[in-house]
This record gives structure tokens, sequence and C-alpha cells, in this order.
């Protein structure tokens, strides 16, 4: 195991009340990995239209932890590489299927959450963590979970640094792209990936029924306050981050008590808020 | 053998068959090298088939062969664009995301810049490099999107109705940027088009097709009452397009040997 007590050591100087808590410290730097990646990552699914994409490979989520146990493979290994496989399975549909994109996401949703529920329905003791996956808990991480982010983290960066234009490329007209020699199926097939392990270890922290606000929500904000594609991309990883701080800061005082995910979600639609009035004042002082 | 006289494109037996119903039967057809060759017919045609065909996005029967076998490099212009108006995306990035290695978020590199503003000034548009892409009116947008395919310096041009959705001087304009572009830089280019007097004045060589290839070659010869008739069903085309051959530039025909009907 990797030593991180450095990294949790500097969260530990986070001015906030607990924070001096392992598990405090583990959840910032969860929160700190995690809200650039879905940030990042929300741009291209809003340039793709991919969130019902993401939301599939969310509800996948259960039935990945159902399954493992059942067959004894830790949850936090079958979990992401049930949603890895679930990504890739659509990705492979709706490239070579004549169905509608979102009829092959359907389709697969469907299979996956009802696959979930007959694996629970038979098994009472898997049961209880249905409500951890619906709502999330970042305060749960462990540190074996922070190592494989960190992973992740590392794969994240080289992904947006050799992939970002190409990606940009291919979701303005992938016909465009491809005859122009962009590779467009292995972009496609890679961010598919990234995406599909990046919204599993989200579904850790916000739960399924959030997963999907904590990559469109910036990506959506971003969207009003910036004036080129490259500005999109900082302003999610600002609002994302900030959105993810303040929600851990808020979520844990004694007046809230409310869970984190859906406080980091709530700070990041105050956000949106804030953009859609920026983008109207700046439209009109335009026209 | 390979020549440099071999066609750029050669169609041989393209067929195109999507849930039962034959969209191309057999299309045989050559586009000659350096010519600005028009495909025409009516809707359901399958004009725009068969430019998919070319670029590899539908499968077909049959074979098309670029360049005599090695294959060209291609410029494509699509019809439109299905963009979200809102995003932020500049034509700067949009010229820069298939050239500049750093990502985009770490911003456009003087050399992209440079080169995006070069390709603005061949299609006249360089007012436009900071402007939204979102924001362009259609006519500009054609424009950015020709500056995008020149990016490739390609050996061939591949336009889908790129006059649709823009007026009548916008087009005009618009295909006489093409014809110096194609003259200059040598390329061959194929185009789908509505508007038979465009074809009559800018093409120099015709395809007509309605499932199969009705007839091709010069627009002086192909663009007959009998062809337009069995394209189109009707004599309006031909009224039209008579009035443009007999007021044709002679020049037109100055590019390559044009298809069967072309008689050397």
């Amino acid at each position: 195991m990797v030593d991180l007590s450095w990294l949790f050591h500097l969260a530990s100087l986070f001015p906030l009340d607990g924070m001096d808590m392992r598990f405090m410290q583990q959840a910032l730097v969860a929160l700190v990995l995690l809200a650039p990646m879905t940030a990042a990552l929300g741009v291209q699914v809003v340039c793709y239209r991919m969130a019902f994409f993401s939301d599939a490979v969310g509800h996948s989520a259960f039935a990945g932890v159902a399954i493992g146990l059942v067959l004894g493979v830790n949850p936090h290994i079958s979990m992401p590489l049930f949603g890895l496989a679930v990504g890739l399975i659509i990705m492979f549909m709706q490239r070579f299927s004549a169905l509608p994109s979102d009829t092959v996401i359907g389709v697969v949703f469907s299979a996956v959450v009802a696959s979930g529920l007959a694996v629970v329905s038979r098994n009472n003791t898997i049961a209880r963590d249905l409500q951890q996956f619906l709502y999330g808990d970042i305060l749960t991480m462990t540190e074996t979970d922070i190592c494989w982010l960190i992973a992740l983290f590392v794969l994240f960066v080289l992904f947006q640094i050799f992939a970002f234009n190409r990606l940009l490329y291919s979701s303005t007209s992938s016909i465009i792209a491809k005859a122009h020699r962009v590779p467009v199926a292995f972009f496609e097939y890679l961010f598919a990936a990234l995406l599909a392990l990046v919204v599993m270890f989200s579904v850790w922290g916000v739960g399924v029924l959030l997963v999907t606000a904590m990559l469109i929500v910036p990506a959506a904000s971003a969207r009003n306050l910036a004036s080129s594609a490259g500005g999109m991309f900082w302003w999610a990883i600002l609002v994302s981050l900030s959105s993810a701080v303040a929600g851990l800061s808020l979520s844990v005082q004694p007046w809230m008590g409310t869970a984190t995910g859906a406080t980091i979600i709530l700070v990041s639609c105050a956000w949106f808020v804030v953009s859609v009035v920026v983008s109207s004042v700046r439209n009109e002082r335009q026209s | 053998m390979e020549t440099d006289a071999s066609p750029a494109i050669v169609f041989d037996h393209v067929s195109v068959t999507r849930s039962g119903l034959n969209i191309l039967d057999q299309v045989n057809a050559s586009v000659p090298r350096g010519s600005c060759t028009v495909l025409i017919g009516p809707n359901g045609a399958g004009k725009t088939t068969l430019l998919l065909a070319l670029l590899g996005e539908v499968s077909y029967r049959g074979s098309i062969t670029l360049g005599g076998g090695r294959g060209l490099r291609i410029g494509y212009v699509p019809q439109k664009l299905v963009l979200d108006r809102g995003m932020p995306f500049t034509v700067a990035e949009f010229l820069s995301m298939g050239v500049q290695k750093r990502p985009l978020w770490l911003g456009i590199s003087r050399d992209a810049k440079k080169q995006a503003t070069a390709l603005l000034e061949l299609v006249h548009a360089t007012h436009l490099i900071r402007r939204r892409v979102g924001t362009l009116s259609g006519g500009e947008m054609q424009r950015v999107l020709l500056a995008l395919a020149l990016q490739q310096d390609p050996e061939l041009l591949v336009l889908d109705e790129p006059s649709a959705g823009v007026d009548f001087e916008g087009g005009r304009l618009f295909c006489e940027l093409l014809d110096d572009l194609r003259k200059s830089r040598g390329f061959t280019q194929i185009m789908v088009s509505h508007d038979l007097g465009m074809v009559a004045h800018h093409a120099t060589c015709v395809i007509c097709l309605k499932r199969r290839v009705i007839a091709q070659g010069p627009p002086a010869k192909v663009l007959t009452g009998e062809v337009l008739q069995t394209l189109f069903g009707m004599h309006m085309g031909l009224i039209c397009a008579q009035d443009h051959l007999h007021s044709m530039p002679a020049g037109n025909e100055q590019n390559a040997p044009c298809g069967e009907h072309h008689h050397g």
C-alpha cells in the first residue's frame, strides 16, 4: 500500500472543524480528486450528449456490487469492473446497432437495474447496502479507494492531454473527424471506459441518484460562464471543486447535518443559477 | 497501371441496400482528376448516400477506388453542422483542434492561430476568428467548414449541398470561391447540388443519379431535356438549364475528360 499519510496531513490543514479525523481527511482528498475528473468529463458528456449514458453506467453500480457479493468478489473491485463492462457494451452496441442511441442505452439500463434488483430480492443481506448506493457516502471512502482514485486521476490527466482536442473534433461531427483521419472509434471507446470508471467511483461519493448531476451541473454552469472551449474546461473544474469543498464543509456543520453528496450538488446548482444570471446580463449587453 | 491521368474516383457497381430498399443500384461512374463533379437528382435519389459510401460511412457492395487505388486525402464539408448554439467554442479553436498537439485547455498555440488565420484568409473570412461557432450564419458556417476541410490539404474535396441554407448571392460567391481554390490548389471536387443553374455554370462534370446513374458527362452534353425528364419527370429543369448552358462561359470545360459521355 502506498503511504498517503502526507496527503492526509495536508488535508488536515484545511480550516474546518473535524479535519483532525481521518475519515474527514479521506473524504476531502477523495473529493479533490473526483471533482476535477467529473467536471472535465462532464464537459465532454455535454458535448457528446451522453448524460443518459452516464446515468445508465451509474445505475449499474448496484448490480456490480450485488453480482460481486454473490460471486464472492470484493464489491470495490466488482463494481468498477462491471460499470466498465456496461460502458463498453453500450458503446459497442451504439456503433453496430441500427437502433437509436437512447434506445440502446435504455435497454442496457433496464437490464442492469433489473439484474441488480433480481439478485437483491434473493438475498436480504445485500438489500441493506441499497441505501448507500442510492445516496452515496463520501465519508466511507477507504484508503485503498483513494489509491485507486489517484491511479485513475493520473490516467485522466494523460487522457485529457492527448485526447481533448480529438474528442472535441469527433463530438463536433464524427463524419468530418473520420474523413479528416481522426481515429474516432479509438478515442470514443477510451472516453467511455474512463467515464464509466469515474462514474463508478462517484457513486461511492454522491450516490446513483446524483452522479449525473455531478457531471452535468458544473459543465452546464461552465457553458454559461466561459467564452471558449478551453475556458469551459477550467470553469467546470472551478465550479466542481469549489462545490465539492463547500458541500463537504457545509454538510458537516451541526446546523446543516445533510448528506454530503446532496449538499455538493446543491452548491453546484447555486453556481448554475449564478451562471444563468451572468450569461443573461452578458447577452443583454451584447445585444 | 496507375497514371496521373487515372480518374480521381471510380464507382464500380456500387449498391446500397437499407431495410430491404435499394438506395443505390449498381452505380458505375468516374470522377476525373481536377474536375468539379456535381451529383444531381431528385430527393431520395441516393446522392448523399453515395457521398457517405465514398467517406466509408455506409456499407456498400461493389467498389470505390480513390486515386487509382493509392487513396486520396479527403476534405469534407457537410451540408450543415448540428451544434449546441450556446456552446462556447470559438472559430479559432475549431480550426486548431485538428492540428494542435497541445490540448486546447492550455490555450491556442501561436502556430495554430497563424494557420487558422491563413485558412480563414483563403475563404475570405478572417473577421470570424474570434466568433463563437454557434453564432455563425449559414454562409459563414460554410466558409469555416470549408477552411477546416482545406486544412487537410485535400486531394479530394467532398461537399454535400454547400449552398443549402445560403441565399442566392451567398451561394454564387461560395461556388466562385470553390472554383478559384480548385484551380489554385489543384484538388478534385465532388459535390451534391439541387441548383441546376449553379451546376450549369460551375460543374465540369455532372453525374445524374436516380438510384442508378442516368447519365454522366460535361453539363453541356448531359443536361438535356431527355435526361432531365427522366431524372425529375418534368421539363422545368430543362428550360432553366438550357438557358444557362447557352450563356455558359467557354472556360467551363477546361478540365479533364468527364465520364462515359465524353468523346475524346
